[in-house]
């Protein structure tokens, strides 16, 4: 029993290092956003990062582009001049 | 060889047709054109559109400098579309304007053959009465200025035709009889009148211009050929 509660720690450990770099837009004038976010869900992936970045950032009336990759802490410094304000703002 | 005869009331319903088809064609072919224009016309948007996709396909572009440069690069896109609503209300004057042209161009035309038609149709004819002018006095009728001499009894006729033409009737030759003896009709001679109407057509001399001015209506009587308009008495 213990063996199982380490694991899922362990599990949602792993999980909390998952983050994703994405591109968005918004019409009227034209903007363009570069971000980086942090991944909350079970599996790391491209297609769970829009699944829940694209309701973030259309609350803020922004329009999800798309995903470009999913990386762990060590991705995040090469990354963090860039996303400028946007580093893990979602 | 084969006779080509053309009516003017032919020639006219041929006419109407070919304006009713031309215009239509016209406005067809421009309202299309039209219509293709402005759908093919870029917006402000193509603009926006092109940025995003350089956006989306370059995974470099992520620095903010870089973003900020591909947001003015739209933006100045956006400013020009301005110009491109103006090129379009300038592109929608000129098509109405060359559809006007063209409706007339194509009127001018038909009215051109039609006018042509019936100038050929005047010179077959040979003679249209534009001006019959009595002169009582003179005994001298004139047709389009030509002058003839009469006789009392021809002039007394041809005044009788003429004034019955502007009533628009139609007299016998017992009615002529008795308009200008002064009798009833019905007290009159039928032949009498045709006797009159034989010397007045003798006396004007040429038969052809008689059989012209002076018509006569099988069982009814006879009537000046010419139009009510043009007669003028002094």
């Amino acid at each position: 029993m213990p063996l199982t509660l380490v694991l899922i720690c362990a599990g949602s450990l792993a999980n909390a290092t998952c983050y994703a770099d994405y591109k968005a837009k918004q019409d009227d004038p034209l903007r363009l956003q570069y971000g980086v976010a942090q991944i909350t869900g079970e599996d790391c992936s491209v297609e769970q990062a829009a699944n829940e970045l694209s309701p973030k950032l259309a609350s803020d009336g922004w329009t999800l582009l798309n995903v470009l990759g999913v990386f762990d802490e060590s991705g995040l410094e090469e990354r963090k001049e860039s996303a400028g304000d946007n580093y893990l703002r979602y | 060889m084969p006779e080509t005869t053309t009516s003017a009331i032919e020639a006219r319903q041929t006419g109407t047709r070919v304006v009713t088809f031309g215009i239509s064609a016209i406005v067809a072919i421009l309202l299309a054109a039209a219509i293709a224009l402005f759908l093919n016309l870029p917006d402000a948007n193509a603009f926006n559109e092109r940025v995003e996709q350089l956006f989306v396909a370059n995974n470099d572009l992520t620095t903010q400098a870089e973003l900020k440069l591909l947001e003015i690069l739209a933006q100045s896109g956006t400013a020009f579309s301005d110009t491109l609503s103006s090129y379009r209300f300038v592109i929608f004057v000129l098509l109405v304007f060359s559809t006007a042209l063209l409706v007339a161009a194509v009127s001018f035309l038909v009215m051109l053959v039609l006018l042509n038609r019936r100038m050929g149709q005047i010179e077959r004819k040979g003679i249209e009465v534009n001006s019959l002018l009595i002169s009582r006095d003179q005994k001298t009728v004139y047709l389009n200025n030509f002058e003839f001499k009469l006789t009392d009894a021809a002039i007394e006729t041809l005044s009788v035709l003429a004034e019955a033409r502007m009533d628009d009737e139609v007299l016998s030759g017992a009615e002529i009889e008795g308009v200008i003896s002064g009798r009833h009709a019905s007290d009159c001679d039928e032949a009498a009148g045709a006797t009159r109407i034989k010397r007045l057509r003798d006396s004007l001399g040429n038969q052809m211009i008689s059989e012209l001015l002076v018509k006569n209506i099988a069982r009814k009587g006879y009537m000046l050929a010419i139009d009510k308009d043009v007669i003028r008495m002094v």
